[in-house]
Parts: structure tokens; sequence; C-alpha cells
């Protein structure tokens, strides 16, 4: 995806992502929206349904608005409960963590 | 804490939960409709089921169920609990009682009685709300083993193929090759969607969890259908967008996999179905290619020493411990690796959690704390010591320094007050209310009403009133005796009271109050009263009077405390047995107490008795009898005087009276009766201590001097010696000697020789 | 890291059957005796997953659930009821007040745990 002249943004995901970090994580996003955006989730334990929700439909909008969304780093527990819920971040993923 | 302690627990707290669940019920059968009393009454049952259903007591269980369930419909106003209701449930809680003391030590429980009780109370249930019968009674779990939990038994799927040692490959569609696959049992392929709604997160369910759940039963492909997702801008981030389409390759079947979903089935749409075909027909089996992605177990397979040689390892890193837990899990060997690692963490910082625990349980308020009886006993025990011992110190000080060194006295003085403040303070920790053997009466007039086809309403007052345990744990036999009596004898038969024109319900009333230092119970019934026409003629036949006695009313009221004393024509199965009052009356007498009676025809009789606060220390005069010490109690002194000889009258061989305000008194002279002299004393170079004896009759007891008044320690003969007539315990004195302590009615009653005849003649010329 | 776990059971009884349960099982535990208790306690102990009773003085086990569910903090946490009503009714009414999942009493250790471990990460 070919970057533009946008400035490059970026923010780190919260350890626990539950029903409590929803709303925040959807208005994070929100802030961010029309730059590219580097998400660091190395630091993430347990994330749920509804963050993953908030962070596919971010991902879902930066493709609308042609920005870049890319998981810069992801802890395990994060790769590992996207794939046990069906959810592909492959082509999300930046290629240094891709194995 | 093991679960024989928690078992102990449990009945100390089915104690607390049965008094709880009787009162209300008496609450309720006064008219209280409080909702929160139900509830109170409804959760004491509850609880008992609840506590009985973890230790596998089913008798208990069973019980406790049909009772909770006739209680629910009380409480859900499905059932309007008018007496008739409580009379059942109150009988019902009786056998609630029993089975828990049975359960506990063993005892038995009349099984009829509980049966007709269960059917009573199924009645009741259904009376009001015909078809919900209820569900089988629950089954109590088999006692849980105290150590380590098994393995949980429905998630963690194994599949079958595990017995044989079979190392499940994981399932991965793309690179599945039938070929190598070994030759395994068929395992049928469920295909499962699941669409959450809001709620299901709402409540704290989670759809990640439910999918690891799932994953663990079984090799899975997964689906997440986002299509529903809006763009961010448009989404409610508490909403469920996704969706899921998994096929899993199972042994527990569809219910299996419903099991998984069981806390969230109404949060979500759930369909599952089983495909018949076999394995391979699954990977073709979509229709539109749904890009499945491959959810592959052995990359979460750090945990297991399993070599996964097709799957190189992705992630290298350690895995959080939570995600340890679940990667064991699905592994069919390590299964149960995780949960004694866990074990393990935990075994290494007992410390840790047992502080939490205790500062959680600080949170809560704590206003009692539960102290060993024999604590107490001890700590009361050694206050009497103490007593005796400052009254020694106090005795040889005053002994061996008459010049009185003030401050020595004034700091005496201080120390016997102190020590006075400690010993009552010591006493009110054993002090505890007189409600639980009022409740346990409540269970007697039950069942003597039923027994008699009587109908009685027992009304208490006064239930806070607070004495010793001693003295309550002396009290319910007495007082048993003595409620039967008042239903079998007191009251008369409906038809009876109804011609009479009284309710047809007839009144026990159970009162305790404090009555200058001692603690007074009435038992008061609205019966016919003592016939005393037919308690005479009985006396007379009885040889306890002579046939033309001139006997007052209360005279011949209180001849019922004669031994062998029964009004009743048969001696009745119910408070016959055999004893008379006369045994209630030498229990009451035990105690240090007194009992009196008063009855008015046609409108019913009273019982008081009067009973010291506490068995362990006494008011008393202290007096010397031919060369004696000894200890007379308080409250059975009215007054002391010193006789003068103008007041002495003889009467016959070896009779005294004397003339006290005009009235005549007996003079009893205690060294005669206790055997100390041959001869009477002479009462003019005496002290008489006028006493009020058993229904209030008063004599004049002569002794040789007063030394003063004190309270003394009482140490029982009994325990320590042996019974002496006459005498009601020892005690030991200042001086350290040891002083017996008088035990005013029997020498009253040993005064009068040739009993009442003499002594009713006697009042007819006084 | 342990799993802390909060308990509300008016029982005694009960409450030490999960203490022993719980803590074997390598649980930190953390009790309260009635809704009102336990609302306070989650206040300073951020628990896990709470087990809680039905039937309790005070504030009972569905008041306790809707006060946590109302809790902005605390709100997300899985809550189990412990409770030897198995019918629907009450399984309902306690769902509808926002209970995660519930445990059927008499509760066996095995049940309890899975329970545990089925509502949380």
């Amino acid at each position: 995806m070919a970057s533009r002249k946008a400035a490059q943004k970026s923010m780190s995901l919260a350890p626990v992502l539950d029903l409590n970090e929803a709303t925040a994580l959807r208005d994070k996003l929100m802030a961010l929206k029309g730059s590219d955006l580097t998400i660091d989730a190395s630091a993430v334990e347990r994330v749920g349904t509804l963050c993953a929700q908030v962070l596919m439909a971010g991902a879902k909008t930066w493709e609308a608005d042609k920005r870049n969304y890319t998981f810069a780093k992801a802890s395990e527990p994060f790769v590992k409960t996207m794939q046990l819920i069906g959810v592909d971040i492959e082509h999300l993923l930046a290629k240094e963590t891709q194995q | 804490m093991d679960m024989n302690e928690i078992k102990e627990i449990f009945f100390q707290e089915c104690e607390e939960q049965l008094a709880e669940l009787e009162s209300g019920l008496l609450k309720m059968n006064d008219g209280d409709r409080d909702p929160e009393t139900v509830n109170a009454v409804f959760r004491a049952v509850h609880s008992i089921k609840g506590g009985a259903g973890a230790f596998g007591l089913d008798d208990l269980v069973s019980f406790a169920h049909v009772f909770e369930t006739t209680l629910d419909c009380v409480r859900s106003n499905k059932l309007e609990p008018n007496q008739d209701v409580l009379k059942v449930m109150l009988k019902s809680a009786d056998v609630l009682a029993d089975l828990s003391n049975a359960a506990r030590d063993g005892g038995s429980v009349d099984e009829a009685r509980s049966r007709q009780l269960i059917r009573e109370l199924e009645a009741l249930a259904n009376g009001e709300m015909p078809a919900a019968s209820e569900p089988p009674v629950a089954k109590a779990a088999p006692a849980p083993k105290a150590s380590a939990p098994a393995p949980a038994a429905p998630a963690p799927a194994v599949p079958a193929t595990s017995e044989d040692g079979f190392q499940p490959i994981p399932f991965s569609f793309d690179d599945f090759d039938g070929e190598e696959r070994p030759v395994e049992p068929y395992v049928p392929t469920c295909e499962v969607l699941f669409v959450p709604k809001r709620d299901l997160y709402a409540k704290g369910n989670e759809a990640t969890l439910l999918l690891r759940d799932l994953s663990r039963l079984g090799e899975m492909s997964i689906r997440c259908d986002m299509d529903k997702l809006p763009l961010l801008q448009d989404m409610n981030p508490e909403e469920a967008y996704f969706s899921w389409k998994i096929s899993i390759a199972t042994d527990k079947g569809e219910d299996g996999v419903r099991t998984v979903f069981e806390f969230a089935e109404w949060d979500c749409d759930l369909e599952v179905r089983t495909i018949e075909d076999e394995p391979e027909a699954v990977a073709g089996d979509d229709e539109q290619p749904m890009q499945p992605v491959p959810f592959d177990l052995s990359i979460l397979d750090d945990a297991s020493d399993v070599p996964a040689e097709d799957e190189p390892a992705v992630f290298e890193q350690p895995v959080a411990p939570a995600a340890a837990v679940e990667v064991a899990s699905n592994v069919v060997k390590l299964a149960e690796v995780p949960k004694v690692e866990a074990r393990a963490a935990l075994a290494a910082s007992p410390a840790a959690s047992q502080a939490a625990a205790n500062a959680a349980a600080s949170t809560a308020a704590a206003p009692t704390i539960r102290v060993d009886l024999d604590r107490v006993d001890r700590l009361i025990n050694l206050v009497g010591e103490l007593v005796i011992n400052q009254a020694m110190l106090s005795q040889s000080v005053i002994e061996n320094d008459n010049n009185g060194v003030s401050s020595i006295n004034m700091g005496l003085e201080e120390l016997q007050q102190l020590t006075r403040e400690i010993q009552d303070s010591v006493m009110a920790i054993r002090a505890q209310p007189v409600k639980p053997v009022f409740q346990r009466m409540s269970r007697i007039v039950r069942e003597i009403a039923d027994a008699t086809g009587k109908s009685v309403r027992l009304i208490t007052e006064g239930e806070n009133t607070e004495v010793d345990k001693t003295v309550i744990d002396k009290l319910a036999e007495p007082l048993t005796h003595m409620i039967r009596n008042a239903v079998d004898h007191g009251l008369e038969s409906p038809e009876k009271r109804e011609a009479a024109g009284k309710n047809p319900e007839g009144t026990v009333r159970l009162t305790a109050k404090h009555r200058s230092g001692r603690i007074v119970i009435e038992l008061a019934d609205d019966g016919g009263g003592i016939n005393r026409e037919k308690v005479r003629q009985k006396a007379i036949d009885n040889d306890l009077i002579a046939a033309d006695a001139n006997l007052s009313d209360e005279e011949i009221d209180n001849l019922i405390f004669h031994a062998g004393f029964s009004t009743a024509d048969k001696i009745s199965d119910i408070s016959g047995r055999g004893v008379g009052m006369d045994v209630v009356k030498r229990s009451i007498q035990a105690l240090g107490g007194r009992i009196t009676i008063s009855s008015k025809p046609g409108q019913g009789s009273v019982f008081t008795m009067s009973l010291p606060l506490t068995l362990a220390v006494l008011d008393g005069m202290v007096v010397t009898v031919a060369g004696q010490t000894l200890v007379v109690p308080l409250t059975a002194i009215v007054e002391t005087l010193q006789p003068e000889a103008s007041a002495i009258h003889s009467f016959g061989a070896s009779q005294r009276l004397i003339s006290i305000r005009n009235s005549f008194c007996p003079l009893v002279d205690v060294g005669r009766i206790l055997n100390f002299r041959g001869t009477q004393a002479n009462p003019v170079e005496g002290v008489a201590l006028l006493v009020e004896s058993e229904g209030g009759g008063q004599r004049a007891l002569m002794v040789d001097a007063i030394q003063g008044q004190r309270q003394v320690v009482i140490k029982s003969l009994e325990a320590n010696y042996t019974h002496v007539p006459g005498i009601a315990a020892a005690t030991i004195l200042g001086d350290g000697r040891v002083a017996l302590i008088l035990d005013v009615d029997a020498v009253v009653a040993a005064s009068r020789g040739q009993p009442l005849k003499q002594e009713m003649s006697l009042a007819a010329t006084g | 890291m342990k799993k802390k776990v909060l308990t509300v059971d008016d029982s005694r009884t009960i409450r030490n059957m999960l203490l022993v349960t719980l803590n074997n099982a390598g649980f930190e535990t953390i009790q309260a005796e009635d809704g009102i208790e336990g609302l306070e306690v989650l206040e300073h102990s951020n628990p896990d997953v709470i087990v809680t009773d039905i039937n309790m003085p005070r504030l009972d086990g569905f008041g306790f659930i809707e006060g946590v569910r109302r809790n902005e903090k605390y709100r997300a946490i899985p809550i189990l009821v412990l409770t030897t009503e198995s019918d629907a009714e009450k399984k309902n009414r306690a769902r509808q007040a926002g209970a995660t999942g519930w445990i059927v009493k008499p509760f066996d250790p095995t049940k309890l745990i899975d329970a545990i471990e089925r509502v949380t990460a």
C-alpha cells in the first residue's frame, strides 16, 4: 500500500482490551483518522471480541481512506486470539513481525 | 481448614438457621406478612439445603428441597400462609432440625413423620400451582474431595483417540492429506453457526473464550463473518458485529458443542448440526469458498514436549501464563499439567492468599467473635479464685495490721471494687438470652397440642433476657415439663373452652424478666386453673394433709409440688411420665431458684420461677452455727432479727414459734436440723433469719451469730464431694476455710419433721 | 499470575467451601457476605471473576449483579451465579440482571473451577 504524504502516526494498545476499552479504543482511532497509522500491539495480554471489532473496523475505515494501517508489533496473545476467532490480520502485520 | 471443619461450621450454621427459621415462622404465625420475614425463612431453609448438598446429606437435602419449594410458593404469593399452612411448616421445621441433628450425631429420625410432612408440603405447593410439578429432588453431589479437584470434566474435551496414545495431528485444511492420516475412529463433524448479540458481551461473556472452549472439543476450522462490521465512525463499539461459522470434528456431538455455549445461548443465535458425511466431505463442503483460517493448535504448543515435527513453531517467545493454560488444554497428554502448576504456584505463596483472605474478612463488620466455652469457663473459674484470693488478702491485712494503714486499706477497697467489676464483666461473657430455650418450647407446645388434640398458642416475651449459660442449659428440662403440664392439665379441651365462652384456642404465655438481680420466668396458661377440690381430696387420700385441715387457696395450690402428687386421674403419656411437679421444683431449687404457683379458677394458672443469674457466684450472709461457718443465700432472707424472750412461744414437744408483728412464725434451729448439736439452742442467744421458703411461707432460721455479708464463689459439693442434705454447695472464705452454703428450702422442709398435717394445724392455731 | 475471585455468599459453610476449593485450585480468593459488602469489596479488589449467591440478606444476588453491571469500572467482570435455584426462572432473572453464567449447587469443585475457567481468559 503506497503511502502518500499524510503524516505517519502511531498508537499503542493497552494490555487489556475488554468491554471497557472498546469505546476508548474507537475514540483513539477516530482521532487518528486520515493519517497512516502504525499500531503497537506488543503489550496486549488479552483482547476481547469488541476491541477486535473496533480494530478491524479501523482497518476497514483506513482502507476506505486509502491510508496505511499496520500492526508494527504484536504480542503473541494478540495474534493468537485473532487467529483463534478467525480474524485474518496477516496482511496487516508489518513485514518484520511476520515469520 | 479441611472438609470436616467446614462440616462442623455447617452444623453450627444449621443451628442458627433453624432458630432463624422457627422465629420467622412464628412471626408469620402471628400475622407478620413482611416480605423480609418470608425471605429470611426461605433463606434459612435454602442455606441448609445448599450446605447439606455439599456434604452429600441426602435426607436433609430432599426434605429441605420440598420445604423450600413450598416456601417459595408463599414467597411468590401463590400460597397464603394461613395458620394451617404454618402449622405444617412449623412441624417441618422440627423435622428439619431432627434431620440436621441426625446428620450430625447419627441420631434417628421419625421417617414416617418426615414422609408425611413431605406429602403435606407437596400438597400445599401443588394446591396452588397445579401444573408446576417440581423437578426431581436434587441429588446431592458425592462428597467433594478435599484435595485437588479432578481435571475439569466437560470442557477440555479429550478425543477418544487419546487413550491409545494417539497424538492428534492438528487438523489443517491447508495441508490436509488423507493418505497420511493414521487410521483413527471416525469422528463426526459438527457445523456451528454462532451469531452473538450485544447482550452477550454486556453480560461478561466473551466470544473469544467460547471459541477457545469450542476449539478444545476437537479440530476446528473457523470463519469469521465481518460483513456487518461498519466503518469506525458508524460503529457502536459495544455492539456485536462479528459472527462465526465453524466446522469441528468432535466426538462430543451437538450436545457437547451446545454445552460450550450454555451460558451464552440466550444472547446469541446458535445453530449446530452434524454433518453425516465422511470427514473428506467436510473439506469440500464449503459451497462458497470461505477462505477458512486454519486454527493451528500446534502453534500453541510451547508448554508441551510433544515434538511438533510437521509444524514449525510459529512463535518462539514465551506465552503469557493465561495462554499457557489454554495451550496445554489442547494437548491431550498434558491436559492436567497447567492445573498442577497452578496449584504449585499456590503452594508457593499460601501466605499471600491467606493474607488476602484475611484482608477480605477484615472488611466485614465483626460484631461478635466465637470463643470456645471452655476458655470462658476457665476464665470464670480463675476470676472466682481471684475473688477468693482478694478476700483472703483483705482479711489477713485486717488481722495483721490493726492500726490500719489507710493507704493499704484504700488500695484493698479499690482492689475489691475492681475484682467485682472484672467478675461481673466475665460473667456477662457467658450470659445468653433465654431465646433458644424459649424457642425450643414452641416445638414442645406444638407436639403436645398435636398429641392432645388441643389448639394452643404460645406467646413468648422477654426472650432476650440474659442469664448465665449454665442456668440456661438447666432450664430446658423443667420448663419442658411445665409446658407439657400446662397444655395437658392446664388447658381445657376446645369444646370445654367454647362451652365456657373462651377462645377454643388456648394460650400459654412464657415470659422472662430481670428482677432484683434474679431472672424471673413466668409460665401462664388461660386454662381452668387448679381444681382445688380435686387437689385437696388427692392430698387427703395420699395422707399429705388431714381431712379437716384448713388450708388457704394458696396452700392448696402449692400442694401440687409435693412428691408423688399428680392430679391427672390417669398418668397420661404426655405430662405424666412418672414425674410430677415435685421434680420440677427440685430441679429449680437445684439451680438456687424458687417456684410458686397462683391460680384462678376458670382463668388459669401462673407458675413463677425466680432463678439466680448465675450459678458461679452468690451473695450470701455468712453466719455461725454451732462453731461452723455457713453461708445463707441473701435472696432467701427477708430480714434478720434478735429474738426477745417474750416473743418466743413453745408449742408441743419441740416446736417453737416466734411472734413477729402480731403473726407467728415457726422457729427453726439450723444447728439442730443439720445435726451440729443434739439439743436446741436458746433462741435469745442467737439471731433469727426470717426466710421466705417455697409457697411464700415464712420461717425464722435460728443461727448463733452473723459474721457479715459477702459475695462467695460457689463450688459444687456434688462435683467435689457428695450431696449433703440441707446443703446446696460450698465456698471458700477469705480466711481460706471452706464454708457450706445452706439450702434454705431443704432445711425448712426438714424442719417440718412430720410434715404438713402438723404444720397446717399449727397454721390454724396461729 | 493468579486469578482473583470474589465470592459473595451469606452462608459461612459455603464461604468456607469456596475458599478451600478456590485456594486449592490456585485462585486468590476474596469474600463478601452479602450484596452490599460485595459491592464495597469490589471497589478495592478488582477481581477477574465474581461468584455470587442469589438469596442473601440486605442485597440479594440479582441486585448485586445489577450493581456490578452499572459500575463503569467493573461492569466487564464475568459473574457466575452460585445457587441451588436450578429452575429456568431464577436463571433467567439472574441472566437478565447481567449474570455471565451459573453453577448449580450443590457445587462440585470441578464444576466450579470449570465454570470459572470458561468465563475467564
